[in-house]
C-alpha cells in the first residue's frame, strides 16, 4: 500500500561514502522528510546515520541558491546570465591571452559520472587542455595506479558479497565501521558468524574486537609488513605453484626480495610481534577463500601505491584472486571516487584509463567532438597549484571540492588560489575555497539530480532526483552545458542519459550500460554490449597484454616523515562515524548533535608523560603548522601515536600536513605526520575565538 | 525438491522456509515479527499455515520445506488464531496503529477491526533524547524486531527487551537512552519497527501536525 505520509518516494544511491547504498528518499511538499534503506546489493536494506538521517543540509538556510560574483572585494547576487557570461568571457580571455593550458579544472568525486565526463569534455574540447583532475588524487589514486600495474584494471577485483563468502578477511589501514559503516556492519556480522578477521592498523579499531588477530603496524611501515607476510607465505609453503606458473610473472624477484623480511626483522620495523605476523600469514595462506580490504591507511603514504602492489603480490602468490570469496577490496572514500576517474576526469587518461597519448582513442574523440587535442598529459592537481604560483595557470574551475580545507599544505594551496586571475567555484555551500572565487555557481546536491555513481565494487548505480535544487541552483551537468555553449562548444545532451549514451558508445567497458539496465541492482563494469556485467574480475586472465598478473618486488622504504626529538609522536588522521570529510554536509544536520567536535586520541603512556588528561586542550605542532584540539586518553591508539579527524574547520587538522606524497600519484601523506603535543591551558573554544588555532 | 502451496506446485532449494515458498508463488502469509533481513524468530504466531499431516497450524517463518509438503496458507483455523493474536496485540495499545504501519496493514488484511477486549493499555512514555530517533514505549508490542535488527544487521547491541509479561518493553541502553547506549544511530530499529514505536522525530512531528490521512 502506498504510504500516504509521503508525496513521492524515489529510489536513489547514497552520495556519502563509496559503499553505494541504495536509498528510498521520501518527500512531502517538495522536501525530503525521511530516507529509508533500499534492498540494494551493497547495503541489503541497511544504511548508516549519514545516508539515512543527514539530509537536512539540502534545505539549510545557507545553501547557495543564486550565482554570486565578486565585485570590489565582496560577493553580490547575480543572474545566471551575468555569471555565466562572466565565466565564459574570462575563460576565453585567458585562453586567448595565455593559451588553453593556463586554465585548469578540478572535478568532484561527489558528482555523477555524467557530470565528471561532461566536465572533462568541456576542458578537453571546449577549452582545449588536459588540465583536469579530480579529488581521488588525494585518496585512492595510488590504488588505481597499483591495480592497473599489477592486474590491469582500476577497480575492486570482486564485490562486497565476497565479505560473506570469505573465510578470512585481512583489513589493512581502514576503519570500516566508522568510515564505511554499512560495509563495516557486513564485516562485523560476518565475523560474528565465523569469518576470521585480521586487522592491521595503528589504532585498535572497533573491528579488531571482533577479529582473531590485531596487528598494530606503525604508520608508514606497511611495505615491511606486507613483504613480511609474503616471506612467511613462501617460507611455509602457501604458494599456489600452478597459479603462479600459469597466470603470473615476476614471482622469483619477489621471492628473492622478501627473503630478507624475516618476522624478527619485520617486528623491528613495524612493531608487529613476529609470532603474530606468522599467524596472520598462516591464517591467510591456509584459507581456501580469503580477501583483503584496505583504505586510506595504505594509500595516503609516501609509498602508498607500492604497498597496494604488495597487497596484490599476496593474492597472486596464493592464487586468491578471480574467484568467489577472494577479493581485493579497496574501500573507496567518496561516493564516486571510482566513477570520476573511470569516466576520464584525469589529466592523463580518457575514460577507461586510456592514455591521452593513445592515438586511436584520441582520434576517436577528436572526430566525435570536432576538435584536435594534444597528446601530452595535463597537470595533476598539485602541479596545478605549482603552476598557478609560477604564473603558468591563470584560471581554475573547481567543482564540489573544498581544497582550501581538505588538501595538505594549505598555505601553498591558498597562495596558489590567491595568485589566480580568475577562479570559478561550483558548490552547494560557500566554503574555504570559495573565499578566493571570482564567481560562485550554486549547484545541486545528490538528492537533487539524476545520473549515476560507481561504488567501490565497480557497480554503476542510478541516482535520481528526489527534490528540486533550492532557489536558482542548477545541476553540475546543466552548468557545464551552459558554459560550454558560451565557449563555442555546445554539448549535445538533452539530459544525463544522453551523456551515459556517449560514455557507453566511446568506452568499451561501458558498452552495454543503459539506464534501463541499471534499474535495480546496477551493473559492475566491464559491461559487455549485451549487458552482462562482471562481479568478479580476472577469472581467466589478467588485463595485461600477455594476460599475466605482475608481481612487484618493492622494498620497504622509510616514510616521508618520522618521529624525532622535536616531533616525537606520529599523527594519523581519519574519519569518525558521524561526519563526512570536511563536514560541509554533516555539520549542517543533527549529526552535529551526535558529535560536535574533533579531538586528539592519545595513549595513556604518552598522556602521562606529557601530563595530559582527557578534556585538556593541547597544542599539536608539526613542521608545517600547529593546531589546538581537545585530548582524549584512550588505549585504542598505540603508544607513540596520536589520532584526530578532520571534520571541523575550527581545528583545521590539515594545517599539520606537509607536501610529502605518494611517489607515483602525488597522493598526500595524511597518515604519517611527526608532531609534538603539549598541554595548554584554556578550553578549546576560547582559543579558537581568539584566533590562536 | 517440490512443495505445493495452495495447490500451486513450486520447486524449492533445501532449507527454504514455508514462508519463502509461499512468497515464491505470490501467496500472502501474514507476519509481524518477521523481517527478511534477519534470521526468522517465530515469536508472534501470526504467520501460521496448515501443513498436510501436521497436528495443528505451523509458523511459516521457521518451518522448513520438506519434499512433497502440501501447504494451505488460508487455512481457517490458522487464520482464526492469527487474527486473535493480532487483536490481542491491538488491545494493549492506547489507540489504533497509524495507517501506514505494518501492524495496521496486517490487521486490515486479516479483517481485524477495533479489539473486542478492553483493559489495561500501555502507558504513554516517549524517549526523545536523540536528535533523530524517538522511542514511544506505548506502541511497543515486544516483537523483538528492533533488538534483532540492532544485533543482526548493524551489530551495535544497543537495544534490549526489559520487563516481564504485560510490562515487557524495549529500551535503548537499559533505558539510559540511545545517546548513552552503544547505538550508532543507523536507524535499523526504526526501519524494521512494525508499529512506529521506534520512529523518526521528523516523521512523528509530521504526524502530530495532522499528517495526511494517518490514523
Amino acid at each position: 500500500m502506498a504510504d500516504t505520509r509521503f508525496d513521492t518516494t524515489v529510489s536513489t544511491t547514497c552520495g556519502y561514502c563509496g559503499v553505494g547504498c541504495n536509498l528510498e528518499a521520501h518527500t512531502r511538499a517538495g522536501r525530503i522528510v525521511s530516507i529509508s534503506p533500499g534492498m540494494g546489493p551493497a547495503n541489503r536494506g541497511h544504511t548508516c546515520l549519514k545516508g539515512r538521517f543527514a539530509h537536512q543540509f539540502t534545505r539549510a538556510r545557507d545553501r547557495l541558491t543564486a550565482p554570486l560574483v565578486r565585485e570590489s572585494g565582496t560577493f553580490r547576487i547575480a543572474t545566471w546570465e551575468e555569471a555565466l557570461d562572466r565565466v565564459a568571457s574570462e575563460l576565453l580571455r585567458i585562453k586567448a591571452q595565455y593559451g588553453p593550458d593556463a586554465i585548469a579544472g578540478l572535478a568532484s568525486s561527489r558528482a555523477t559520472n555524467e557530470e565528471c565526463y561532461a566536465m572533462q569534455r568541456v576542458f578537453r574540447a571546449a577549452i582545449g587542455t588536459h588540465n583536469i583532475d579530480n579529488c581521488s588524487r588525494v585518496c585512492h589514486s595510488p590504488t588505481s595506479f597499483a591495480l592497473r600495474k599489477s592486474l590491469g584494471l582500476s577497480g575492486c577485483t570482486g564485490s562486497f558479497d565476497d565479505i560473506e563468502r570469505a573465510e578470512v578477511l585481512l583489513i589493512v589501514g581502514a576503519n570500516p565501521t566508522e568510515a564505511h559503516p554499512v560495509a563495516g556492519a557486513r564485516m562485523k556480522q560476518a565475523a560474528l558468524r565465523g569469518l576470521q578477521l585480521i586487522t592491521a592498523d595503528p589504532r585498535r579499531i572497533e573491528l579488531a574486537d571482533y577479529g582473531v588477530l590485531h596487528l598494530p603496524v606503525h604508520p608508514g611501515t606497511n611495505a615491511a609488513f606486507l613483504n613480511g607476510l609474503a616471506h612467511v607465505l613462501i617460507r611455509d609453503g602457501f604458494v599456489d605453484e600452478a597459479f603462479v606458473a600459469e597466470r603470473t610473472t615476476g614471482f622469483e624477484t619477489v621471492a628473492e626480495l622478501v627473503a630478507a623480511y624475516t618476522p624478527d626483522e619485520v617486528e623491528r620495523i613495524t612493531g608487529v610481534p613476529a609470532a603474530d605476523l606468522e599467524r596472520a600469514a598462516r591464517l591467510y595462506g591456509e584459507a581456501d577463500r580469503a580477501s583483503i580490504a584496505w583504505g586510506l591507511g595504505v594509500t595516503e603514504q609516501r609509498y602508498g601505491s607500492e604497498c597496494v602492489q604488495l597487497i596484490c603480490n599476496l593474492a597472486l602468490m596464493t592464487g586468491k584472486i578471480g574467484r568467489p570469496g577472494c577479493a581485493l577490496l579497496p574501500l573507496r572514500g567518496q561516493n564516486n571516487v571510482q566513477g570520476s576517474s573511470d569516466v576520464g576526469a584525469l589529466p592523463d587518461t580518457f575514460s577507461q584509463y586510456r592514455s591521452v597519448a593513445d592515438e586511436e582513442t584520441a582520434r576517436m574523440y577528436e572526430e566525435l567532438w570536432g576538435v584536435s587535442m594534444k597528446r601530452e598529459r595535463g597537470l595533476k592537481m598539485q602541479e596545478m597549484f605549482d603552476a598557478a604560483l609560477d604564473g603558468r595557470v591563470k584560471a581554475m574551475w573547481i567543482c564540489g571540492y573544498d581544497i582550501a580545507q581538505s588538501d595538505p599544505d594549505i598555505e601553498h594551496v591558498t597562495a596558489a588560489l590567491s595568485s589566480l586571475e580568475f577562479l570559478v567555484v561550483q558548490e552547494i555551500f560557500e566554503n574555504e575555497t570559495s573565499k578566493f572565487a571570482n564567481v560562485i555557481l550554486p549547484a545541486a546536491s545528490f538528492l537533487e539530480k539524476t545520473g549515476t555513481f560507481t561504488n567501490a565494487e565497480r557497480r554503476i548505480q542510478l541516482v535520481r532526483a528526489a527534490v528540486a535544487p533550492p532557489g536558482a541552483a542548477k545541476t553540475d551537468l546543466e552548468i557545464f552545458q551552459l558554459v560550454s555553449e558560451r565557449l563555442g562548444h555546445p554539448l549535445p545532451y538533452a539530459g544525463p542519459e544522453d551523456v551515459m549514451a556517449e560514455i557507453a558508445a566511446t568506452t568499451p567497458h561501458f558498452a552495454g550500460v543503459t539506464y534501463e539496465r541499471l534499474e535495480g541492482r546496477g551493473l559492475q563494469w566491464p559491461v559487455a554490449p549485451d549487458g552482462t556485467d562482471s562481479p568478479i574480475l580476472y577469472e581467466e586472465r589478467f588485463e595485461q597484454p600477455d594476460g599475466l598478473g605482475r608481481f612487484a618486488a618493492l622494498p620497504y622504504k622509510a616514510p616521508g616523515d618520522e618521529a624525532s626529538e622535536e616531533y616525537p609522536l606520529i599523527l594519523v588522521t581519519g574519519r569518525r562515524l558521524e561526519h563526512y570529510n570536511v563536514g560541509t554536509m554533516t555539520r549542517r544536520t543533527g549529526n552535529l548533535e551526535l558529535l560536535s567536535k574533533d579531538w586528539l586520541e592519545i595513549h595513556p603512556e604518552d598522556a602521562r608523560e606529557l601530563g595530559v588528561e582527557t578534556g585538556d586542550l593541547v597544542r599539536v605542532r608539526s613542521k608545517h603548522g600547529e593546531i589546538a584540539v581537545e585530548a582524549r586518553v584512550t588505549e585504542r591508539i598505540d603508544p607513540g601515536h596520536v589520532f584526530t579527524a578532520f571534520h571541523f574547520p575550527e581545528v583545521r587538522t590539515n594545517l599539520l600536513v606537509g607536501p610529502s606524497a605518494d611517489v607515483n600519484t602525488s597522493c598526500p601523506e595524511y597518515k604519517v605526520i611527526a608532531v609534538s603535543v603539549e598541554k595548554v591551558g584554556a578550553p578549546v573554544e576560547e582559543r579558537v575565538a581568539a584566533g590562536v588555532a | 525438491m517440490q512443495v505445493v502451496v495452495d495447490g500451486i506446485e513450486v520447486e524449492v532449494a533445501p532449507g527454504t522456509t514455508v514462508l519463502e515458498a509461499a512468497k515464491l508463488v505470490d501467496r500472502w502469509v501474514p507476519t509481524l515479527c518477521f523481517d527478511e533481513r534477519m534470521v526468522p524468530f517465530g515469536a508472534c504466531r501470526v504467520c501460521l499455515v496448515a501443513v498436510e499431516g501436521a497436528p495443528g497450524p505451523l509458523p511459516a517463518c521457521t518451518t522448513t520445506c520438506r519434499d512433497g509438503m502440501r501447504i494451505a496458507t488460508t487455512d481457517e483455523r490458522s487464520r482464526r488464531i492469527a487474527s486473535n493474536v493480532v487483536e490481542l496485540v491491538l488491545s494493549e495499545l492506547p489507540g489504533p496503529p497509524a495507517e501506514h504501519t505494518e501492524l495496521a496493514e496486517v490487521a486490515r488484511r486479516l479483517g481485524v477491526g477495533a479489539p473486542r477486549w478492553t483493559g489495561a493499555t500501555h502507558p504513554v512514555r516517549h524517549d526523545e533524547r536523540h536528535p533523530y530517533l524517538v522511542l514511544r514505549h506505548e506502541l511497543c508490542i515486544s516483537c523483538g524486531r528492533c533488538v534483532r535488527a540492532c544485533d543482526e544487521i548493524q551489530g551495535a547491541f544497543a537495544l534490549t527487551a526489559t520487563g516481564r509479561g504485560f510490562h515487557s518493553n524495549v529500551t535503548a541502553g537499559l533505558d539510559a537512552g540511545f545517546l548513552q547506549s552503544t547505538c550508532v544511530s543507523c536507524g535499523a530499529c526504526a526501519d524494521t519497527c512494525p508499529t512506529d514505536a521506534i520512529s523518526e522525530r521528523l516523521l512523528v512531528a509530521l504526524e502530530e501536525a495532522g499528517g495526511a490521512s494517518d490514523g
